[in-house]
């Protein structure tokens, strides 16, 4: 079930609200657990079990690690094992069968098994959780139920953002529900709804305009470009906003995302803003773990590129994953070593223009089927290749779109949010937003029922 | 308006919308069809072991919500209007209206499937039509009569190419220069069968009916035709009007439709959604029209789609006995059996836009 479909938006959603508010607090996580099984029932109707599993593993090595401390770090090994095995076997194996394949004579089978959803995101909260009660960072969880509900919480199940246990742990025992709090969590769903389905779904159309073509120009290759890194941004930090929404209409407070990534002015910068929650993941229990920067200069590169390979590797087993990881672990270090002393010396609107081209040639490799489609793809921009400049389709299809890219634009920076935040505004902003909000919710509404494109880029992760 | 007002005013929206309409959604009945649409509704999903576990219960109860959601046909008229009018998309669901006329962009050219029909007529040719007057047309869609938007236009002759290049031993009869915008409805795919006089004139000069007589039809409005892509597209176009050119003759021919094993009538109003039925009972596999006062001995095989349907009746005059058989809905395997092919002529006359699917059987 994904949040932009009628299912959820005008069934699940208010039935799961109605019992939530009705029920005394003391069965408040019963039923959003409850919730988050039928939920992930709905979309996984088989892999339900093994997320189930997955639950029942991480709280007894939970228990373990917290009971038996002087084996706690086997214990700790053991879950990891366990929780990373699992993610192997489901989302890596036909990719290590098709690499060891290229140098067998006889080929070993593929395994026909599909990628459960959701599995990056919830394996990486329940090895966050197992390693930071093995640091003491937080309190083992004793009642397997709320734990279930932490991993299982359908706001953030299947595409994030990865809360840690130690951002909710509280929030399970004892979390409040205040009118503002909801009105909150409504403004930021709605606001991540429309972002998804008038924005990233509409650009996702001429993305794929795009790959139909048989006439590809510079500007349908440029129009490829911007589209799909608009498309991409929207999808996701919308399917984050409306997460944090629901999360806060269920008295959940979690971590922000997104941060204006495309306002950035380094790589270093970027990652900061995009997808904050796995950046510091990754941060947090890998390169720091590794040593971090505080090693000899080769450690240090060798805890980059492997922080960044495997960052690529998280987001699919292919490797066109791997070289976005890697390009931008070369990137943070090329600017770490040298390039931040230039990019400081320049003017802001020549580090943006770096940094955005930077960007939307990862999501060209991001997107990619194959090396030629990706150097197809990149040449193309410039002209690489004798294609002609323009044409009347690609013209067509610039015009066509040229509202919803602008507004994309726009969007992407905070220059509204700033705008609408100003004092002499107030009045007439707090008269609107609610007319503007309900607009949103129902023209959204509208194109979910005409059946537009919808899909849901960061599922397969 | 203090912040805990605008609160309280976002949050009671928010609530009674999401109530308000999982409620008459609940209540509501189930519709069958979409009218605008022209399609089956989805019911309620069956549930059973396997389409719970196969994990296809979820997408087909996100078909049936939406299908049945409260206000389905104002929501998309809502999606439309702000896709178009608001956001200035060009096209809505691949639809766009120019001067009042909406148009598919249905112009991406697919040679593999252009082949295969050609293939399969050539399969039809082989099996019965040796030796016999075998003529083919191709019927231009809309968008290549467009001023302008040449990528929005289908490659016509290369279509016409493909087609020269694989049915040698037929004869191909060019329509293209017979057929104006005004020709075709607003608001639907087809041509009007009132406008047809210059067709109908290039294939009987082609197809050597030089003794066809000059005949006076009565034209006669049958009302307002909402088309096929006026529910689709969502917006407010003028209706057209949908007009049958009729005599004497025409009215005193008896049509046999081997489905059913039914006869009737050339031209009979049906409850259909679609009032282009009323061209010999619209979508028929295979259909024979006798002309009881025809002064010709001549029979027409009709290879046809949809467009042949308004265009068969103008030929009238010249035949006997016409057969339409629409290679979409019969296969050709089992033609024989209904069909005595002897010396008849015959004409494979398809649109652009049914060649380029590989929708012939």
């Amino acid at each position: 079930m994904i949040f932009s479909s009628i299912t959820f938006l005008f069934f699940f959603l208010p039935i799961v609200l109605a019992i939530y508010y009705i029920v005394p607090k003391k069965f408040k996580n019963l039923v959003l657990l409850a919730a988050s099984l039928i939920f992930y029932f709905f979309g996984e109707p088989v892999y339900v079990v093994l997320m189930i599993v997955s639950i029942i593993s991480t709280y007894i090595f939970g228990l373990l690690i917290d009971k038996y401390k002087e084996n706690s770090k086997f214990f700790l090994i053991l879950s990891i094992c366990v929780s990373v095995g699992i993610l192997i076997y489901f989302k890596y194996t036909n990719f290590l069968i098709e690499n060891i394949n290229l140098w067998l004579k006889h080929k070993i089978d593929f395994i026909y098994v599909a990628l459960p959803i959701g599995i990056s995101f919830y394996t990486f909260q329940m090895i966050s959780y197992t390693v930071d009660v093995y640091r003491g960072d937080a309190k083992v969880q004793k009642n397997i139920l709320k734990l279930a509900t932490y991993i299982s919480l359908f706001p953030q199940l299947i595409a994030g953002p990865i809360v840690r246990y130690t951002t909710i742990e509280d929030q399970l025992e004892n979390r409040t529900h205040t009118l503002e709090k909801f009105s909150n969590g409504v403004r930021r769903f709605i606001v991540g709804l429309g972002k998804k389905v008038l924005i990233a779904n509409v650009l996702g159309e001429l993305a794929n305009k795009f790959l139909g073509t048989n006439d590809a120009t510079v500007l349908f290759y440029w129009l490829y470009g911007i589209s799909s890194m608009l498309q991409i941004y929207f999808d996701f930090s919308g399917y984050s906003d409306m997460a944090i929404g629901l999360g806060k209409m269920f008295g959940f407070e979690f971590l922000e995302n997104f941060n204006y990534p495309y306002i950035a002015t380094t790589v270093t910068d970027f990652w900061r803003r995009w997808h904050i929650s796995l950046s510091s993941w990754f941060r947090d229990y890998i390169y720091i773990p590794l040593g971090g920067n505080r090693v000899s200069k080769i450690k240090w590169i060798r805890n980059i590129l492997i922080v960044w390979m495997l960052t690529g590797l998280w987001h699919g087993a292919s490797w066109n994953f791997v070289i976005w990881g890697l390009y931008f672990g070369i990137l943070l270090l090329i600017e770490k070593l040298f390039l931040n002393k230039i990019l400081d010396k320049l003017p802001n609107i020549i580090k943006r223009i770096y940094l955005l081209l930077i960007v939307m040639i990862s999501f060209i490799i991001f997107n990619g089927n194959g090396v030629n489609e990706i150097l197809k793809n990149i040449t193309g921009l410039f002209g690489i290749g004798g294609i002609s400049a323009i044409s009347s389709e690609s013209l067509y299809y610039f015009k066509s779109y040229l509202i919803v890219l602008v507004i994309g634009i726009i969007g992407a920076t905070p220059i509204m949010k700033n705008f609408f935040q100003k004092e002499k505004l107030s009045k007439f902003v707090n008269c609107l937003e609610p007319i503007f909000l309900v607009l949103i919710l129902l023209i959204s509404t509208s194109y979910i029922v005409d059946g537009s494109f919808n899909p849901f880029l960061y599922f397969r992760f | 308006m203090s912040n805990r007002v605008k609160d309280a005013i976002v949050t009671l929206s928010f609530i009674s919308i999401l109530v308000i309409v999982f409620l008459i959604n609940i209540i509501k009945e189930d519709k069958l069809i979409s009218e605008s649409e022209r399609r089956k509704l989805a019911s309620f999903p069956e549930i059973t072991k396997s389409t719970i576990t196969n994990g296809d219960l979820s997408q087909k109860f996100e078909s049936y919500f939406a299908d049945q959601f409260v206000g389905r046909d104002s929501f998309r008229s809502l999606k439309s209007f702000i896709s178009l009018n608001v956001l200035k998309n060009k096209d809505n669901n691949e639809l766009f209206e120019k001067y009042g006329s909406i148009y598919k962009m249905d112009y991406k050219i697919n040679e593999k499937a252009l082949q295969k029909s050609a293939d399969k007529i050539n399969e039809v040719y082989n099996k019965y039509l040796k030796g016999m007057n075998v003529y083919y047309s191709v019927i231009p869609d809309k968008n290549y009569y467009l001023e302008n938007d040449d990528h929005l236009k289908m490659d016509y002759d290369k279509v016409v190419e493909i087609m020269e290049n694989s049915l040698e031993d037929m004869k191909y009869i060019d329509i293209s220069d017979s057929l104006d915008l005004d020709d075709y409805y607003k608001t639907d795919l087809h041509w009007k069968q009132e406008n047809l006089s210059n067709v109908v004139n290039t294939l009987e000069n082609k197809m050597n009916l030089n003794e066809s007589k000059t005949q006076d039809y009565e034209l006669k409005n049958i009302g307002e035709f909402y088309g096929v892509y006026f529910g689709q597209l969502g917006v407010n176009v003028e209706p057209d009007e949908i007009y049958t050119l009729t005599n004497s003759e025409i009215e005193n021919c008896v049509t046999f439709n081997f489905e059913n094993n039914k006869k009737g009538k050339v031209y009979e109003e049906s409850n259909s959604s679609d009032k282009y039925d009323i061209y010999l009972s619209g979508p028929v596999a295979l259909l024979k029209v006798e002309n009881p006062n025809s002064e010709s001995d001549k029979e027409l095989l009709l290879f046809r789609d949809s467009f042949g349907s308004s265009l068969a009746p103008l030929l009238l005059k010249d035949y006997k006995t016409i057969t339409l058989i629409d290679l979409r809905y019969v296969s050709s395997k089992i033609l024989d059996y209904y069909i005595k092919f002897e010396n008849q002529d015959v004409l494979f006359l398809y649109s652009t836009l049914v060649l380029n699917q590989n929708i012939l059987r």
